[in-house]
């Protein structure tokens, strides 16, 4: 099988939008599996480039939540991603489920046959910071090995 | 007589929160408001008491969209306030990262956001079933403006190697070098698809704007001139607060501009291409006659042109820059702590942003005012939405609530830079 390609996402002085690179990092320093490649991309707009890759993929993402605890980890499928119109918090234009979906479109053969989402849940950002809120510092270890065991396909 | 209301809950498309109601009489606007509900950040107030280096990473955080122009006018705006003097060096560092920013932000939003409204699809997906190599294009080119914005700034987004004086680290000719090959492509690419974008279905709207831009000697301007309108204002940026105004609207966490006395003026890629038209390029030229637009251009629907054309323009810009880039021996100039006040405009994406800081003896800033293109063009906005009141009136629901936030889309509008700023509404009474 082809090796896998983990794709963490988000901005490391954005707060918890922060948490894809945390992910990025803790993976690198726990030395990736041979043939996983760690690659990191500050917007989603990337992904439709990035997604197409022929082993698993792995999108690591910040997942704002309101039900949700933050710092819960979950793996999703990417159907669950939404693919409606820029929603009102997004300020980079597309999100990672409508960067999938334009990657689908424009590249059906090339995208991975095997894409998950690991998603670590964050709380609503409402004030400006710089670094990761406790819990979800607290969920990067989990989300770097929920990474790791989705990567293996 | 009949009412009729269209209300749009969350623009689509464009940048924060925020809502439009159109509330018809008959065929005419009696009521036309942007709300604009996410939550004012409270920026200016922030950088109170901070130092004067802070301005610019702080600022830059306002918007993902527009950290470079933040971090521009704030950089300059306190340069100018404590007499710190940059070589050409590092103005042309700026020019180029400033040309990066309008490309990534031009082409994400002329090519995925706006141009579905004219060929008729809810989005970029749907859009790129029918013209896939538009979005591949699309996407290309905005990689290639990501790619130099990450390399001048250290970032694609927040970058961080912006700073007051300059640059931390100006970057040597081999790192910005191998960014040729992809902005000599993406430059040929955007002129292709312009005679397409021309023959798209424009709705007809002629506006008496009053355009207001910087205006450069020689350049197309980006953050250096006079602040100019078409209709004879002629100032210098310290001189602004003199002449326009910002005024509360009790619906809005936007701060709504006007000229003082009232006038309302239209900023962004329309106003600098009828003001700066004889400063552009002539690959940018070129595709303005493609486009079969000049300067008397008026219709805010063609502004998808214009920012195609500003998107030739910045690349052809980055192009010399590169070519000849030489870097400087210091990435930076010093800056003193001493107290200083001054302001300064750029031309960000949408338009004209304003800067202006008080800084006290100890170097900490005691003021801070900002006013984001999309402030400048709120009350413009709503006016235009008046003016397309009798087409509006004549269109079924979903029709014309389309052709009004596409009317909006025109604008590209930043909310959370506004706010420190949108959902639509059509009342038919």
């Amino acid at each position: 099988m082809s090796p896998g390609r983990i794709i963490c996402l988000g901005q490391p002085a954005a707060g918890d939008d922060g948490v894809g690179p945390a992910v990025a990092a803790r993976i690198e320093a726990l030395g990736p599996p041979p043939g996983v490649e760690v690659v990191q991309a500050a917007e989603a707009s990337a992904l439709v480039e990035l997604v197409q890759h022929p082993g698993p993929v792995v999108i690591v993402d910040a997942l704002v939540g309101t039900a949700a605890p933050a710092g819960l980890v979950v793996t999703l499928p990417p159907s669950d991603l939404s693919t409606a119109a820029l929603t009102p918090l997004s300020s980079h234009g597309l999100s990672a489920g409508q960067a999938l979906a334009l990657a689908r479109t424009l590249a059906p053969e090339a995208v991975s046959p095997r894409v998950r989402v690991v998603g670590v849940v964050i709380a609503p950002p409402d004030r400006y910071a710089a670094r990761l809120s406790p819990p979800v510092a607290a969920a990067v270890d989990a989300a770097a090995e929920a990474a790791l065991v989705a990567a293996r396909g | 007589m009949s009412q009729r209301t269209i209300h749009v809950d969350y623009l689509a498309r464009v940048e924060g929160e925020g809502a439009l109601t159109v509330v018809f009489e008959g065929e005419a606007a009696k009521e036309v408001r942007l709300d604009i509900f996410e939550p004012p950040r409270f920026i200016e107030g922030l950088l109170r008491g901070r130092d004067r280096l802070e301005a610019p990473d702080v600022t830059a955080r306002i918007c993902g969209i527009c950290p470079f122009s933040h971090q521009l006018a704030s950089s300059l705006a306190i340069e100018r306030a404590l007499g710190v003097e940059t070589g050409p060096e590092i103005r042309q560092l700026r020019r180029l990262i400033h040309a990066g920013s309008w490309i990534e932000s031009h082409v994400l939003h002329a090519f995925l956001l706006h141009a579905p409204d004219f060929l008729g699809y809810p989005g970029a997906i749907e859009m790129s079933k029918d013209h896939p190599e538009l979005v591949r294009t699309a996407l290309r080119v905005k990689k290639a403006g990501n790619a130099l914005c990450a390399a001048v700034g250290g970032r694609e987004i927040h970058p961080v190697n912006l700073r007051v004086g300059g640059f931390w680290r100006a970057p040597r000719r081999d790192e910005l070098l191998p960014l040729l090959p992809e902005l000599r492509w993406a430059r040929d690419a955007v002129a292709d698809l312009v005679p397409a974008l021309a023959k798209l279905p424009f709705p007809d709207l002629e506006r008496d704007y009053e355009l207001v831009a910087l205006l450069h000697p020689d350049e197309y301007p980006m953050f250096e001139g006079r602040i100019v309108s078409s209709k004879g204002l002629d100032l210098d940026v310290a001189d602004y607060d003199e002449h326009l105004v910002e005024e509360h609207v009790q619906r809005s966490n936007a701060l709504h501009s006007r000229l003082k006395g009232g006038g309302l003026f239209h900023v962004g890629p329309l106003a600098r291409f009828a003001l700066a038209f004889d400063r552009l390029g002539p690959a940018a030229r070129a595709a303005a006659r493609q486009a079969r637009i000049d300067p008397t251009l008026r219709n805010p629907f063609k502004t998808i042109l214009v920012r195609a054309v500003e998107v030739i323009e910045a690349l052809d810009e980055a192009v010399r820059i590169v070519e000849a880039w030489q870097p400087p021996a210091a990435g930076f100039a010093e800056v003193p702590r001493r107290a200083g006040r001054a302001g300064w405009a750029v031309e960000a994406p949408r338009g004209l942003l304003y800067h202006a800081y008080d800084v006290g003896p100890d170097g900490l800033l005691t003021r801070a005012k900002v006013v984001a293109p999309t402030s400048h063009n709120l009350a413009i906005m709503e006016d235009d939405l008046i003016a397309l009141a009798p087409q509006l009136a004549r269109l079924d629901h979903a029709a014309a609530t389309l052709l009004a936030e596409q009317a909006v889309r025109n604008y590209d509008p930043c909310i959370s830079c506004s706010t420190h700023f949108l959902t639509l509404s059509v009342e038919r009474r």
